[in-house]
C-alpha cells in the first residue's frame, strides 16, 4: 500500500482527505499539521507522495520543498502542491504545473486529486 | 444710460389678475430704454402654463396672488413646472418676509407694484436672467461634482472588494475543501443511501459549490490587473458567448438576432474576460424577458461621443471624445429596470434575484472589467420597453504596437 503523506495546517481537510483516501483502499495518509515537523515527519515516515500545502504557520510549502531537493535521499519523492493560493483557472491555464511544480487547487475533485496521485506514483 | 438697441429682445410673460396692472406693466416695457421686450400676458395659473409651454419665454413677471392659485404656492408651481425660466415676483403686498421667502423659493427678484419705474422693471428682468443663468451653471456643477463623487465611491468600493477578495478566498477555501471531501467521504461509506440522506449530501454539496462560484467571482476582481489582453475578433467573441447563452435562450423562447457590421477592427482585450462580460449581460437580458422575447446584439464602430468619453473612468487619457471605438450593444424587450434600483445595479451584492439565488456581482465585475480594458459598460432603459447595455471598446491600434 502506498503511503501519502498531507502536509498541511487545517486539521479538518487533512483528516477528510485521510478518510476519502483510505476508503479508496489504495493507500495509507499520514498527517503533519506542524509545518515545522514537516522535514522531521517525512524522515520517520519515508512517503511515497507527499501533499503539500503553500502557506503555513511556521514555515512554508517552498521552504519545506527546497529542504527536500537538497536532501539526496527524499529528493525523488513527487510533491504535489495542494492550496488554496491558486485558482483552478491558473492551474488549468498551466496545466497542472506552476514554476515546475505539480498544483491542484483548493477545493479540488477527490477524482482529480485521487488521478493526480496516481499519475506520480506509476512514474 | 445704455441703449435698447446693445440687448437682445427679452421673451416675458406678465401673470397679472388685474387688467389696469397688465396695461401699465405692458406700457412701461414697451417705452423701455433699457431694453426690448417682446410680452405676453396671461391671468391665470392655468393659462400661464399653457403659454409657457408653447413659447419661448425667458423671464416671467409673477403676481403671486390669481384667481386658481394664491401666495408662495404660486411661485413653487412655476419652479417646479418650469425650472429653466428666471421669475420675477411682482405683488401688490410689501412684506419683507415674503420678499425674501420668495428669493428662497426660487424667484430671481421680488418686485412691489408701483414701487419701479420703467428702467428698473427693465433692469430687475435682465438681471434675473442673468442670476438664473448662474444658478443652473451652479446647479450644473454641482450635479457633476456628485456624479464624479459617486463614481469615486464606487471605484473605492471595488478596490476594498478586491483588495479583500484574496485573503477571504484563501480563508474560505480551506472549509469548502473540507466540506466537499466530507460529502464524498458520506457517498462512499453509506451503501444504498435514502431518497432523503442523498438529498442532503446533493444540497451540501450544490451550497459548497455555490460558495465556491462566489470565491471565483471575488477573486475576479483582484485579479484584473492580470489582464492577458491580445488584438480579438470582437464577433467571433460574442458569437461564443451566445453559444452559451444558446440553450436559455431556446428554453425561454427567445429569440436571437445578429447584427455585427462587416470589416469591424480588431481590439484589445482579454478574450475570456470580455466573453464572462457578455454572458452576464445576455443573462440579465434573458432574465429580464421571462418567456418569449427578442434578443439583439449589434456591434459597430462609432466616434466617441462626449457623453460616453465623459462616463469612461480614465487614470490616463487613453481615449479622447471623437476617437473611433467599438461598440456593442445588447438590446432586450423585457421589462426594464425598475428606476429605484437603476442607480445600484453595479453595486457589488446588490441584486433583485436574491431569492432565486442571485449573489450580485455579475454587473460588478462586468463593468470592473470593462474599465480595466479603458472601456465602458452602461445599461439603461430603452424608451417604451426593454433594456440596452453598451459596451465601449478602444479599436487595437496597428501602428502603436
Amino acid at each position: 500500500m502506498k503511503k501519502i503523506l498531507i502536509i498541511d495546517d487545517e486539521k479538518d481537510f487533512t483528516q477528510m482527505v485521510k478518510l476519502n483516501l483510505e476508503s479508496t483502499g489504495g493507500y495509507k495518509v499520514f498527517i503533519e499539521n506542524q509545518a515545522v515537523n514537516a522535514v522531521e515527519t517525512i524522515r520517520v515516515i519515508e512517503p511515497d507522495l507527499i501533499l503539500l500545502d503553500v502557506i503555513m504557520p511556521g514555515r512554508e510549502g517552498p521552504d519545506i520543498l527546497f529542504d527536500l531537493k537538497a536532501n539526496e535521499v527524499y529528493k525523488g519523492i513527487p510533491v504535489v502542491f495542494l492550496t488554496a493560493t491558486v485558482t483552478p483557472d491558473e492551474v488549468d491555464e498551466q496545466e497542472g504545473v506552476i514554476g515546475g511544480h505539480e498544483f491542484l487547487a483548493k477545493p479540488a475533485k477527490l477524482q482529480d486529486l485521487i488521478s493526480c496521485i496516481e499519475r506520480h506514483l506509476t512514474v | 444710460m445704455e441703449t435698447s438697441t446693445t440687448k437682445k429682445i427679452l421673451q416675458v410673460l406678465i401673470v397679472e389678475n388685474n387688467q389696469v396692472d397688465i396695461r401699465m406693466l405692458t406700457r412701461l416695457l414697451s417705452k423701455s430704454t433699457y431694453g426690448s421686450f417682446q410680452t405676453e400676458t396671461a391671468d391665470s395659473l392655468k393659462g400661464a402654463f399653457e403659454q409657457l409651454s408653447r413659447g419661448s419665454f425667458q423671464v416671467i413677471l409673477l403676481d403671486l396672488n390669481l384667481q386658481d392659485s394664491s401666495g408662495l404656492e404660486t411661485l413653487r408651481k412655476f419652479t417646479a413646472a418650469f425650472p429653466e425660466i428666471a421669475i420675477v415676483v411682482n405683488t401688490g403686498a410689501y412684506e419683507d418676509d415674503l420678499g425674501l421667502q420668495a428669493v428662497t423659493c426660487g424667484a430671481q427678484d421680488y418686485l412691489i407694484k408701483g414701487k419701479y419705474e420703467s428702467y428698473g422693471l427693465s433692469k430687475a428682468l435682465y438681471y434675473a436672467i442673468q442670476r438664473k443663468r448662474a444658478e443652473q451653471d451652479l446647479q450644473a456643477a454641482y450635479r457633476r461634482l456628485k456624479e464624479t463623487q459617486s463614481q469615486l465611491i464606487q471605484v473605492e468600493k471595488m478596490n476594498v472588494v478586491g483588495g479583500l477578495a484574496s485573503g477571504i478566498a484563501h480563508e474560505v477555501k480551506n472549509p469548502l475543501a473540507t466540506i466537499l471531501y466530507g460529502v464524498e467521504f458520506m457517498y462512499t461509506k453509506i451503501e444504498n443511501p435514502d431518497e432523503e440522506i442523498r438529498f442532503a449530501l446533493q444540497s451540501i454539496k450544490d451550497a459548497a459549490n455555490k460558495a465556491n462560484d462566489i470565491i471565483k467571482d471575488l477573486l475576479d476582481f483582484a485579479s484584473l490587473s492580470k489582464l492577458k489582453t491580445r488584438p480579438e475578433d470582437i464577433t467571433g467573441i460574442i458569437e461564443h458567448a451566445l453559444t452559451l447563452t444558446k440553450h436559455q435562450c431556446d428554453k425561454n423562447n427567445i429569440k436571437v438576432i445578429q447584427d455585427f457590421s462587416s470589416g469591424l477592427p480588431r481590439v484589445m482585450i482579454d478574450k475570456n474576460r470580455i466573453e464572462q462580460v457578455v454572458v452576464d449581460v445576455v443573462i440579465n437580458a434573458i432574465l429580464a424577458m421571462g418567456k418569449g422575447g427578442v434578443l439583439t446584439v449589434k456591434a459597430d464602430c462609432e466616434d466617441l461621443s462626449i457623453e460616453d468619453y465623459k462616463k469612461i473612468v480614465q487614470e490616463e487619457e487613453v481615449l479622447k471624445p471623437g476617437d473611433k471605438v467599438l461598440v456593442v450593444e445588447i438590446t432586450d424587450t423585457g421589462g426594464g429596470i425598475p428606476p429605484d434600483v437603476m442607480h445600484k445595479i453595479y453595486d457589488p451584492f446588490f441584486t433583485t434575484r436574491r431569492a432565486a439565488g442571485g449573489v450580485g456581482l455579475g454587473l460588478s465585475v462586468a463593468r470592473a472589467i470593462m474599465k480595466s480594458h479603458h472601456g465602458w459598460l452602461s445599461i439603461g432603459n430603452l424608451p417604451g420597453k426593454g433594456a440596452r447595455a453598451r459596451m465601449v471598446f478602444r479599436i487595437h491600434d496597428r501602428s502603436r504596437q
